[in-house]
């Protein structure tokens, strides 16, 4: 045990002699009644108190119009509200007034929100204004019209190839503000806003650890407990809090990538992306790449799991696998599979088809050939003729049943084998003969015979 | 820590302590020949005897010196004169035992330097292996006297509570949940799994929840107690509490 240990929870430096091992800070200030609460203390048990009504705010803030609640958090309470003045519409964020009662709080509160303030970046909520009101310490930011990832994934609205679209942008965000200093601490899908025109906004940029109860400006998110999203948490912020870096950002951004892109989170051994979904086998990369355990493995830059996720959205060879890869996947690869095999089918139908049309012309060569060509035994011509045209006649009905039968992805085989028939029987093959190879080489296609294999229900 | 656990136990008396120990009962009854307040400043002075150590220690004097300080001063205190000062000045137990080893020091070090080796006195089991190792330990930087004090006051409060506490769960046969919940005492809610204290213990995670629960609030009451009991006035715990509190920011 080395000298200079800290406390994981409020800083304090530990001796080797703490009582039984504790922080005597912390085991002191879980014996603080409940109504205090100093900076690294417990949070003290407090019933959560329902956010004041939009008219009751109204009274703290005379330059606002407060037109209502939009939600409540971890960090605090969000209103829509207007500023009369200049004729727009803000989101006004009250911090949560527990955190507030550190008397360090003051200093850090204006310190960090003037950095917020001074990021500028369209996929980045802009911070107008910030302040304390009769004990409130507030932000006002830009206003938002439009739903936060988890709403857009509850309501099941985001394809993988969605997702996707999405990346860039939050990859751009968090390069801006790491460039400027400012790490997010808290990326989770409810801090990810997506407005009607589709547009990234990041909102909560750095309020992690101004809420962080960090005592005497030393850079570490204390609290686990305010923050209350751990699932998006990169493992140091939990082992070593003093050191998170925006390497720990680009953790929880891998974490929202998978969950994006599969629904789940990435909680123990969990599979790659690809194994749960139909995506691009490269993106497993990205994203267990972003999600090292060792942030030294991870991507060091925001802007790189940017330009990894482009160049695989774009690369032409997987571009259909993506498209497939859809809300329902398997519905996605089957419609794209009947699409691809809709002209050899059509083609095939129409070599039938040929084959029937001719059919009268062959009687008609028969008969010719009969009556004017010497040497033939009109009697063997009997008996051969009529069985010659049968067998037309019913290989050419089979491959328009099993033309029919391929552009309903149905039974591979008859297709096939409606393929090798429009090539040798003539007069069909005439046309048969490409339409049959272009309908075999459709056929051999390995997302074609699968589709062919599983019809969804 | 093994060797602070066995300190403890063996100088407090654990039977009666919450009559015997309250600074309150020095205060209120410390009749200069009451054996009864004699006998809790004696209880009290072995428990929070290790602070003044470390204080001293903190001043620059050597091992050996500082063991014999604490003990001489302990000795005098535990003296008549020094009772009736006692009920004069009032106040909490911590801030009055500093004053008057600080006065102690700079006034009659000499004299009792000089009567040292003759007088008839108490002596408390100091183990002073023991304290050396402990204040070794410490890290000083730049900290203060007062702030070690303070600091090492605050550690052996919270040591004889959790010890305390500890014999407590030891006695209803609860040893076992102890040792495995304790740490949730100085742990944000939530930061100790209690999945795998419950599957170690084969119970449930709602049992081991409601145990933790019920571990806090005895803990909380057990330390609120024992402050009511070196502070003069009970009204005071909270700003004690507060007071060690502050001594570890910075």
């Amino acid at each position: 045990m080395s000298a200079t240990r800290k406390c994981p929870q409020c800083g304090t430096e530990l001796g080797p002699e703490t009582p039984q091992g504790h922080c005597p800070r912390c085991l002191l200030a879980v014996g603080l009644g409940s109504e205090v609460t100093e900076p690294g203390g417990t949070q003290p048990i407090v019933a959560p108190k329902p956010p004041p009504a939009p008219a009751e705010l109204a009274k703290h803030f005379p330059n606002l119009e407060i037109l209502e609640l939009l939600g409540q958090g971890g960090m605090g309470v969000v209103y829509k509200a207007r500023q009369p003045r200049l004729d727009r519409l803000v989101a006004l964020k009250v911090l949560s007034a527990e955190a507030s009662r550190d008397p360090a709080f003051a200093e850090r509160f204006s310190r960090e929100a003037r950095a917020l303030a001074r990021l500028n970046h369209p996929n980045i909520v802009a911070v107008y204004d910030f302040g304390e009101a009769d004990g409130l310490y507030y932000l006002v930011m830009e206003f938002v019209d439009g739903l936060n990832m988890r709403q857009i994934e509850q309501a099941g609205k985001l394809s993988p190839r969605e997702a996707l679209r999405l990346v860039p942008a939050i990859c751009d965000a968090l390069q801006y503000a790491h460039d400027h200093g400012i790490v997010h601490r808290d990326i989770k899908p409810g801090n990810i806003l997506v407005d009607p025109e589709g547009r990234v906004k990041i909102a909560d940029f750095g309020l992690a650890k101004l809420l962080g109860r960090v005592p005497h400006g030393r850079s570490l998110t204390a609290s686990q407990t305010i923050m209350g999203t751990p699932n998006y948490m990169a493992p140091e912020r939990i082992e070593r809090p003093q050191e998170v870096d925006h390497r720990a950002d680009i953790y929880s951004l891998g974490v929202v990538l998978y969950e994006m892109l599969t629904g789940e989170l990435p909680i123990g051994r969990f599979a790659p992306p690809s194994q749960k979904v139909q995506v691009d086998v490269r993106l497993d990369e990205v994203v267990l790449r972003a999600l090292e355990k060792e942030r030294e493995r991870r991507y060091q830059q925001a802007s790189q799991v940017k330009t990894d996720v482009e160049t695989i959205a774009s690369a032409p060879a997987q571009a259909t696998r993506l498209v497939a890869a859809a809300v329902t996947p398997q519905t996605q690869a089957w419609k794209a599979a009947r699409r691809r095999v809709k002209g050899p089918a059509i083609g095939l139908l129409v070599t039938g088809i040929f084959n029937w049309a001719l059919m009268p012309l062959y009687v008609v060569i028969g008969l010719h050939l009969a009556r004017n060509v010497g040497g033939i035994n009109p009697s063997g011509m009997s008996v051969s003729f009529p069985i010659a045209m049968l067998l037309v006649a019913a290989t050419s009905s089979f491959i328009i049943f099993a033309a029919l039968k391929m552009k309903a992805l149905e039974g591979w085989r008859m297709a096939v084998a409606g393929s090798v028939l429009a090539i040798i029987v003539s007069p069909g093959n005439l046309i048969g003969l490409p339409l049959g190879i272009w309908s075999l080489v459709v056929l051999s296609r390995r997302e074609v015979r699968d589709a062919f294999a599983h019809k969804p229900t | 820590m093994a060797s602070e656990h066995q300190t403890s136990q063996a100088t407090a008396p654990r039977d009666g302590w919450f009559v015997t120990t309250r600074w309150s009962v020095v205060l209120a009854i410390g009749r200069a020949d009451s054996t009864q307040a004699r006998r809790a400043l004696t209880t009290l002075c072995q428990t929070y005897w290790y602070p003044l150590y470390a204080y001293v220690r903190r001043l620059g004097h050597s091992p050996a010196d500082a063991e014999d300080l604490t003990q001489e001063f302990f000795a005098r205190l535990l003296e008549k004169q020094y009772l009736a000062r006692v009920q004069r000045e009032g106040g909490r137990f911590r801030s009055f035992l500093l004053a008057a080893f600080k006065r102690f020091l700079a006034n009659e070090w000499d004299r009792a330097e000089a009567q040292k080796r003759g007088g008839h006195r108490t002596v408390l089991s100091l183990d002073a292996a023991a304290a050396e190792s402990r204040y070794g330990q410490q890290p000083a930087y730049e900290l203060t006297p007062d702030k070690i004090y303070d600091r090492a006051w605050a550690r052996t409060l919270l040591e004889e509570v959790l010890v305390r506490l500890r014999q407590e769960y030891a006695a209803a046969g609860k040893a076992e949940l102890f040792d495995q919940i304790s740490v949730s005492l100085s742990q944000p809610r939530g930061a100790v799994r209690y999945a795998d204290i419950a599957e170690q213990l084969g119970t449930t995670e709602a049992a081991v929840k409601m145990a933790v629960q019920r571990l806090r609030a005895r803990y909380r009451q057990m330390l609120r107690t024992e402050i009511a009991h070196i502070v003069a006035d009970p009204a005071e715990v909270e700003a004690e509490i507060r007071y060690l509190f502050a001594t570890f920011a910075g």
